[in-house]
C-alpha cells in the first residue's frame, strides 16, 4: 500500500512547529518530539533524509529556513512523499506569490490547513494541481486582507473538472495578446581531472514555459535532437537538412505531453496548463560544448608559500558573453596573507571558505583572463601533508548559448479560433557542479 | 495574524507546556461573546478569533477547553471559517467525545448542503473525527456520500469508508460498504474516485483477510485479469499520484503468457518519460516483476531502465535523487556487468551529501571489472583524500573489495601500499584491515607488501581493526620481517594498555606463531604472554590463554599443527546479506525497504497491527509456490557458496589427525581469527555441516563433557511422536491453516550460548531442523533477529500438521515458539520435540 505519509509537520530552524497535521492514527502525537531529540538536535540532521526511530519512519528535507517532515509507520513509498513535499511546495508557492519560508508559513498558515486537507486524504495524495485547486480554495492569503464580500461560490463545474480527464487546463481562458514564453535552461556539470582530461561531463536541463494562450490550444515542439528529425524525414520522405543534430539521453515530460505520441511520431505535443510550468526536462552526456576551460597550476613553495595561478578561457562564441562569473581556488586554512594579479575581475581571499574568490562580471566568448596570487600561509608544526586539494569550482551564466547545442526548430499553436501568438525563446546555460581537480 | 513567536519561551520548548493560560480564558470569552451575534462583521471576527485558536493549537497549547464555544460559533455559511472549526473540531473530539456529539448535528446538515464543496467537507470532517460511539452517526452520510452527484463528495467518501473501517471494521463490513466501494471502483467515470477506492479496497481487504476467506477472494480479484485491463487501459485518466497506485497495483498481476507480458509493457513504456520520480520507479517495479521468469527479457529491462534513472537521479532535490539512487543501487548490486559501463555516472560531485557518496561509492565497486577498473581505482584514490573522514575510509574500502574481487591486482597493491605513505592515521588503518585481506586471498604479495608494512611503527596504529590486523601480519609473516619478535614483545609489554580484546586475542595467536618460527627469539615474549593472558579478566582472551598452554605443555608439534597449520588462499569472501533477503528487498520495490536495505517487516512496527500482522507478512513472504522454489534455490546457490568458502576450513580441520577434543577446538580458533573478516557466519555454519553427517546427537555429549564446558544437559530423551521425515505443504495452505487454528501453544525457551552462537545464518537453523523432520516454510531476520515458519506432519497421520511460528533474538538467547496443531492433544508431545531440537542446536 504506496502511503505516502500517516502526518507532516513543518518546523523551523529551531524546531519550532509551524503547521502539523495528522492524517493516520497509527502514529504518536510526539513524533516532532522524537524528530527534535534524534535528529535535529544530533550529528544525524543532514547524514541522511530518511531516519528510523523506534517504529517510525521520518522522511524530512530543508525548504529555505523550514523543515518538513512527513513521518509514516508503514512501508511508504519514499519517492512518492518526496515528490509529494516538493508538489505541495510549489503549490504554496503559486498561492503566496513567491518566496516559501517560515514567515510565508507564519502568515499563511490557514491556507496551508485549507490546502493540506485538499492535497492529501488519510495519506493518499488526491489533486495537487494549482490550477484546479485555485477554483475552489479561493482564500488569497494575506495580501488582500479578508473582505466581508461573501465568497464566491466555486463554479459549479468546479468539482467536475477536480478530477477531470484534462486536470492542468480550466476551460474559457481568454487573453488579448496571445504569448507564449520558451525558457531552455542548461546546468553543465564536470569533472575534470588535474591533467586536464574529463573524468565526467554531462548536461541536464529543462524547457520552462510560461503561456498566456485563451482557449484550448495546441502545441507542437519542435527541438533539432536527432531521433526527432529522423523520424520527421522520414515521415515526409524528404532528405534531413544539414544542421547540428544533438542525441538526448533521456527525456521527461510534463503529464500533458502525450506520451503515446511522443513515443510513435517523436513530436512533442501538448495542451499546455495556464501560466508557468515545467514543460520537459533532459539530460546529455555526448558532444557536450564546455563553455569554459581552466587551466591551473598551483605551486608549493616551500613551507609557507603558494604560488596560484589560474587561467580560464572562454570557448563559446565571440559575440556571446557569460555573466557573473566565480572562480573558487581552494588555499589551506593557515593561508595568511594574499596578492593577486588579475587580467579582468577582481580577486580576494575568503577565509569562511578557504577559498581563493575571483569574480568576473561579464566574460566574452573566445577570451582568456588569467589570475596569479602569491599565497604566504603561516608556518605550523602541523603537516604539510594534512592539506588535501579540494577542486576548483566555478560558477556563470552564458545567455543565448547551450552546452548541448540543443535549439527549438519551432512551436506551433493550434487553436480552433485561429489567433495569432508570439512566441519567445530564450537560451541560458549555467554551471551545475563545475569542478576542476588540481 | 502570525502563530505567536515562541522565541521567549526555553530553548527547548515542550509542546505540551500550558503557555498562555490566561489568553485561553480570554479567548474563550470572546466566543462566547460572538456566538449568538448576528450583527454584520461578525465573520471576520469570528475569523480572527478561529486563526488564533489554530495557531495556539499548532504550538501545542492545549485549547481543548474552548470546544463548546468553537462548536457553538460554528453555525456560519463563511466556507473558510467552517474549514477552520472542522479542523479544531477533528483534532481534539477525540478527547472530548461527549462535546464531538454536539457537532454531528451541524455535520450532517453539512453533509446535505446544495454545494457540493460543502458536502465534501463536511463528510471529511465527520470522518476524522474518530470516536468510537459516533459511528451510528457516519454510515448514513458515508452512504449517500457514494452515491453522490458530485464526484467530489465520492472521492471524499471512497477514501471515508476507510476511516470508518480503522474507527470500527465491524461497523463498516456490516453497512456493506466494501461492496458498495467495489462498484464505485469498477464503474465510476471519476478517475480520483476510482483511485480512492482502489486505496480503501486494498487496505481493507488486505487487513481483513487474516479472518475471512471472502476477504482473501476479494483481494485476488483486485489482481484478476479484467480488473487490471480496465484500470491499465486509462492509466492516462488517473493523476500522476492514482497511477503509482495502478501501477503497485498491477507489479502485483501474474499474467498468463509472455504475450500478455509485452502486451502491458508496451502499454506502459511511456510512462518511463514522466516527470514524476514515483511514476517511474512504480513502472519500472511493474517491468521487473513481469519479467522476473523471462531472464533475457529481464535483462532488457535493465537496460531500458538506465536512462530513467539516472535522469531522475540528476534532477531534483537531493532527497529525491537519493530515493532514487537507492533503487538505482538495487539494480546495480543485482547486475553489476550490464551497468559496468556506466560507471561513470556513479562519480561523487565534491558538494554532494555523504549519503549519495556512500551508494555511489558501492555502486562503483560492484561495477567494476577487467575494462574500467583502472579509471574507477583511479577515481576512489581521489576520493581517499577526502575531507570526508568517513567517505574517505570508505573510499580505501572500496578500493580493497575492487582488489579482492579481480584477478589482476599489481596495480591496486601498489595503490594501496601508497596509501600506508600518507601518512594520515585512519587512511593507514583503514588500508592495513585491507591488506591483510588482500594477504590471506593472494599470498604471492606478501613480499611487497611486508616491506612497507614492515616499516610502519605500531604506535602510530591505534584502532583496534588496525592493530589486530598489523599483529595478525607480524604474526603471520615473522619469518620475513627481522624485528617482528621485538615488536610483539614491546606490544606485550604494554599489555595493559590494551583495551580492546580483540587485540589481545591476536596479541596471543601471533606471538605463538611467531614461537614456531623463531623460537628463541621469542621464547621470552611468549612467557609474558601467555602469564598475561592468563591474568586476563576478559573470559576469551584468559580461555585463549590457557587453551595454548595446555596444548604446548601437551605437545608442541601438536600445538605448531593446531595454531599454524599450512594455510591455503581464501577464495571468496562472504557476503553479508543472505540472497533470500536481498530476494524479499527487490519484492518490495519502490519503498522504505530499499532504502533501508531490509525487507519491511524488520523496520515496521508490529505493535500497532495487532492480530493482523502474521497473514500479511506472511503473503509477502511466499507469494504462491514459485517464489518458495526460488528461495529454496538461492539457499541451495548459497550453500555451495559457502562450501567454496570453506574448503580451507575444512582442510586444515582435516590435516589434524583423530583426537575428539582439540579437533574440535581447531575449527574454533579459526573462528575468532576469522572475524576480522566479517566471515563468522561462514566459518560457524562449516562447524556444523562438517560435523552434522557424522555426528550423531548423542555424541555431541559426550564431547561436551570431554570438554568440560559444564554445559546443563538439555537434551532429553525423545518423546513418543513420530514425525514424517518429508512432509509437503503448499505456502498458501499453510497460510490457510495459520489463519483457522487456534495457537494451541505458546511459549518462550532460553537457548543453548552454543546455539546462538551457531545461529549466525537463518540457514544453519533449516538445516538443524530438517535432520529433526521439521521442515521451514518461510525463513527472514538479520542478526540478532530472525523468524521462521516451520511446519511438521504426523508419521502415522498424514492429515495432522504442525505450524509454527518461531522467533529468535540471538543476543538475548531467547526463542519465542507459537504453535498450532491441528490435533490439538498431540501439540505438547510435539512442543518437547521441537525444544529438545531446539536445544541441540550448535551442538550436532
Amino acid at each position: 500500500m504506496p502511503v505516502a505519509a500517516s502526518a507532516i509537520y513543518f518546523l523551523n530552524l529551531r524546531g519550532d512547529v509551524l503547521i502539523n497535521r495528522l492524517y493516520r492514527d497509527d502514529v504518536g502525537g510526539n513524533m516532532v518530539d522524537a524528530f527534535r531529540m534524534h535528529i535535529m538536535q544530533t550529528k544525524e540532521l543532514g547524514t541522511c533524509p530518511v531516519r528510523q526511530i523506534g517504529g517510525c519512519s521520518f522522511l524530512y528535507m530543508r525548504i529555505s529556513n523550514v523543515y518538513i517532515v512527513i513521518v509514516v509507520s508503514s512501508n511508504a513509498n519514499v519517492a512518492c512523499a518526496f515528490k509529494f513535499v516538493v508538489e505541495a511546495v510549489a503549490l504554496f508557492k503559486s498561492y503566496f506569490g513567491g518566496a516559501f519560508d517560515e514567515d510565508a508559513i507564519r502568515n499563511n498558515f490557514v491556507l496551508i490547513y485549507e490546502l493540506l486537507d485538499e492535497i492529501m486524504d488519510f495519506g493518499y495524495p488526491q489533486n495537487l494541481s494549482p490550477e484546479i485547486l485555485k477554483l475552489y480554495i479561493t482564500q488569497e492569503g494575506v495580501r488582500s486582507p479578508f473582505s466581508s464580500k461573501p465568497i464566491d461560490k466555486p463554479v459549479p463545474n468546479a468539482t467536475l473538472q477536480v478530477t477531470g480527464a484534462v486536470g492542468w487546463r480550466r476551460e474559457g481562458l481568454a487573453y488579448k495578446k496571445n504569448e507564449v514564453f520558451l525558457d531552455i535552461v542548461e546546468s553543465v556539470n564536470l569533472l575534470m581531472s588535474s591533467k586536464g582530461s574529463v573524468l565526467r561531463c554531462d548536461v541536464t536541463g529543462k524547457i520552462l514555459m510560461k503561456c498566456f494562450l485563451s482557449g484550448m490550444p495546441d502545441l507542437k515542439l519542435g527541438l533539432n535532437d536527432k531521433i526527432g528529425l529522423e523520424k520527421e524525414s522520414q515521415l515526409k520522405s524528404r532528405p534531413n537538412k544539414s544542421g547540428k543534430t544533438i542525441e538526448l539521453d533521456d527525456v521527461t515530460f510534463h503529464q500533458c505531453v502525450n506520451l503515446t505520441r511522443f513515443n510513435s511520431e517523436k513530436t512533442v505535443s501538448f495542451v499546455p496548463p495556464d501560466g508557468e510550468f515545467e514543460l520537459m526536462k533532459y539530460r546529455i552526456t555526448e558532444g557536450v560544448n564546455l563553455p569554459f576551460r581552466v587551466l591551473p597550476t598551483i605551486k608549493e613553495l616551500g613551507r609557507t608559500r603558494m604560488e596560484v595561478n589560474v587561467k580560464v578561457k572562454s570557448v563559446f562564441g565571440a559575440k556571446m558573453f557569460a555573466l557573473g562569473v566565480v572562480v573558487k581556488v581552494p588555499v589551506p586554512k593557515q593561508t595568511a596573507k594574499t596578492n593577486f594579479q588579475v587580467t579582468s575581475g577582481r580577486a580576494k581571499y575568503n577565509a569562511a571558505i578557504d577559498c581563493l574568490v575571483w569574480k568576473i562580471r561579464k566574460f566574452p566568448g573566445q577570451t582568456e583572463s588569467t589570475m596569479s596570487a602569491e599565497v604566504e600561509l603561516i608556518s605550523t608544526m602541523v603537516e604539510k601533508k594534512s592539506w588535501t586539494r579540494p577542486p576548483i569550482q566555478m560558477e556563470f551564466q552564458v545567455p543565448m548559448f547551450t552546452a548541448s547545442g540543443l535549439r527549438v526548430r519551432f512551436l506551433k499553436v493550434w487553436e480552433k479560433s485561429g489567433y495569432n501568438t508570439v512566441e519567445w525563446v530564450r537560451y541560458i546555460t549555467k554551471a551545475g557542479s563545475y569542478e576542476i581537480r588540481c | 495574524m502570525a502563530p505567536p513567536v515562541q522565541s521567549s519561551r526555553s530553548p527547548s520548548p515542550s509542546p505540551s507546556q500550558p503557555s498562555g493560560k490566561s489568553e485561553v480564558s480570554d479567548l474563550k470569552l470572546q466566543l462566547r461573546n460572538l456566538a449568538g451575534s448576528r450583527a454584520p462583521g461578525t465573520d471576520d471576527s469570528k475569523r480572527e478569533l478561529f486563526k488564533k485558536v489554530i495557531s495556539y493549537m499548532t504550538i501545542g497549547v492545549d485549547v481543548s477547553s474552548l470546544f463548546s464555544e468553537m462548536v457553538m460559533c460554528s453555525a456560519t455559511s463563511d466556507v473558510v471559517l467552517k474549514k477552520m472549526c472542522y479542523l479544531y473540531v477533528g483534532n481534539y473530539a477525540r478527547g472530548n467525545p461527549d462535546l464531538a456529539l454536539l457537532t454531528i448535528n451541524f455535520l450532517q446538515k453539512d453533509c446535505r448542503d446544495e454545494d457540493p464543496m460543502i458536502r465534501g467537507l463536511a463528510l471529511r470532517s465527520l470522518c476524522t473525527l474518530r470516536v468510537a460511539n459516533l459511528v451510528e452517526y457516519l454510515v448514513g452520510p458515508l452512504g449517500s456520500g457514494l452515491k453522490d452527484s458530485s464526484g467530489y463528495v465520492r472521492m471524499v467518501a471512497s477514501i471515508g469508508v476507510l476511516k470508518l473501517y480503522h474507527i470500527s471494521a465491524a461497523v463498516c463490513i456490516d453497512s456493506d460498504f466494501p461492496s458498495m466501494l467495489k462498484a464505485l471502483f469498477l464503474n465510476d467515470t471519476d478517475a480520483q474516485v476510482v483511485a480512492n477506492c482502489l486505496s480503501s479496497l486494498q487496505e481493507i481487504w488486505t487487513l481483513e483477510a487474516s479472518t475471512s476467506e471472502e476477504a482473501v477472494r476479494e483481494k485476488e480479484a483486485l489482481l484478476s485479469k479484467p480488473v487490471i485491463y480496465h484500470l491499465l487501459n486509462r492509466i492516462k485518466a488517473f493523476s500522476e499520484w492514482a497511477q503509482c497506485l495502478v501501477l503497485d497495483l498491477a507489479s502485483k498481476y501474474v499474467p498468463s503468457d509472455s504475450n500478455e507480458i509485452f502486451d502491458i509493457m508496451n502499454l506502459l513504456e511511456d510512462r518511463l518519460q514522466h516527470a514524476n520520480g514515483a511514476v517511474v520507479l512504480a513502472t519500472i517495479k511493474v517491468f521487473l516483476h513481469l519479467t522476473l521468469s523471462m531472464n533475457d527479457v529481464h535483462q532488457q529491462v535493465y537496460e531500458r531502465m538506465k536512462a530513467p534513472l539516472l535522469t531522475l537521479v540528476s534532477t531534483g532535490s537531493p532527497e529525491q535523487s537519493y530515493a532514487v539512487l537507492s533503487h538505482l543501487h538495487l539494480l546495480v548490486m543485482r547486475a553489476p556487468i550490464l551497468f559496468s559501463s556506466d560507471y561513470k555516472h556513479f562519480y561523487c560531485q565534491y558538494n554532494e551529501p555523504s549519503y549519495v557518496k556512500k551508494l555511489k561509492l558501492e555502486m562503483l565497486t560492484a561495477v567494476a571489472n577487467e575494462s574500467n577498473t583502472y579509471e574507477i581505482v583511479t577515481e576512489l584514490c581521489e576520493y581517499a583524500a577526502n575531507v570526508d573522514v568517513p567517505i574517505a575510509r570508505e573510499s580505501i574500502r572500496a578500493v580493497g573489495k575492487i582488489a579482492l574481487q579481480q584477478y589482476d591486482v599489481n596495480a591496486i597493491v601498489d595503490r594501496l601500499l601508497q596509501f600506508l605513505e600518507m601518512e594520515k592515521d585512519y587512511v593507514t588503518a583503514e588500508t592495513l584491515v585491507l591488506v591483510k585481506d588482500l594477504l590471506r586471498k593472494y599470498p604471492q604479495w606478501s613480499h611487497d607488501c611486508i616491506a612497507v608494512v614492515g616499516n610502519i611503527s605500531s604506535k602510530n596504529v591505534q584502532e583496534p581493526k588496525a592493530k589486530a590486523a598489523l599483529i595478525w601480519m607480524l604474526g603471520e609473516y615473522s619469518q620475513d620481517m627481522l624485528d617482528a619478535p621485538y615488536i610483539l614483545e614491546s606490544l606485550v609489554d604494554n599489555w595493559d594498555d590494551e583495551h580492546s580484546a580483540e587485540v589481545r586475542l591476536h596479541l596471543l595467536t601471533a606471538v605463538l606463531k611467531c614461537f614456531f618460527r623463531r623460537p628463541p627469539e621469542t621464547q621470552k615474549a611468549l612467557g609474558a604472554a601467555l602469564a598475561a593472558g592468563l591474568a586476563d579478566s576478559h573470559q576469551d582472551v584468559h580461555d585463549r590463554a590457557l587453551f595454548y598452554y595446555r596444548l604446548l605443555q601437551y605437545d608442541v608439534s601438536l600445538a605448531e599443527r593446531v595454531v599454524d597449520p599450512p594455510k591455503q588462499a581464501v577464495s571468496v569472501f562472504a557476503d553479508t546479506q543472505s540472497s533470500e533477503i536481498k530476494d524479499r528487498i527487490f519484492d518490495e520495490f519502490n519503498s522504505l525497504s530499499i532504502l533501508y536495505q531490509k525487507p519491511s517487516y524488520m523496520f515496521t512496527d508490529k505493535e500497532h497491527r495487532g492480530p493482523f500482522e502474521f497473514t500479511e507478512e506472511l503473503g509477502s513472504l511466499s507469494v504462491g509456490e514459485e517464489s518458495a522454489d526460488n528461495v529454496i534455490q538461492s539457499r541451495r546457490f548459497e550453500a555451495s557458496d559457502n562450501d567454496l568458502l570453506l574448503s580451507t576450513t575444512e582442510k586444515e580441520e582435516n590435516k589434524v589427525p583423530s583426537n575428539n577434543g582439540s579437533a574440535y577446538s581447531a575449527p574454533d580458533y579459526d573462528v575468532s581469527s576469522a572475524s576480522l573478516v566479517a566471515m563468522p557466519g561462514h566459518s560457524e555454519s562449516a562447524v556444523l555441516n562438517t560435523n552434522l553427517p557424522t555426528h550423531a546427537p548423542q555424541s555431541s555429549s559426550g564431547i561436551d563433557d570431554l570438554l568440560g564446558l559444564g554445559l546443563p544437559a538439555t537434551i532429553s530423551s525423545p518423546p513418543p511422536l513420530k514425525l514424517n521425515a518429508k512432509p509437503v505443504l503448499d505456502p498458501g495452505t499453510f497460510q490457510r491453516k495459520w489463519g483457522q487454528l487456534p495457537i494451541s501453544l505458546s511459549q518462550e525457551d532460553t537457548l543453548s550460548p552454543h546455539g546462538t552462537a551457531a545461529l549466525t545464518t537463518p540457514q544453519v537453523l533449516l538445516r538443524h531442523m530438517q535432520s529433526h523432520s521439521i521442515q521451514c516454510i518461510a525463513s527472514g531476520g538479520q542478526a540478532p533477529n530472525f523468524k521462521f515458519f516451520f511446519f511438521a506432519q504426523k508419521a502415522d497421520d498424514t492429515a495432522a500438521f504442525f505450524l509454527v511460528e518461531c522467533l529468535i533474538n540471538t543476543s538475548s538467547a531467547k526463542a519465542q515458539i507459537k504453535i498450532k496443531a491441528d490435533d490439538g492433544s498431540a501439540s505438547a508431545a510435539f512442543s518437547a520435540l521441537l525444544r529438545s531440537a531446539l536445544s541441540e542446536l550448535g551442538m550436532s
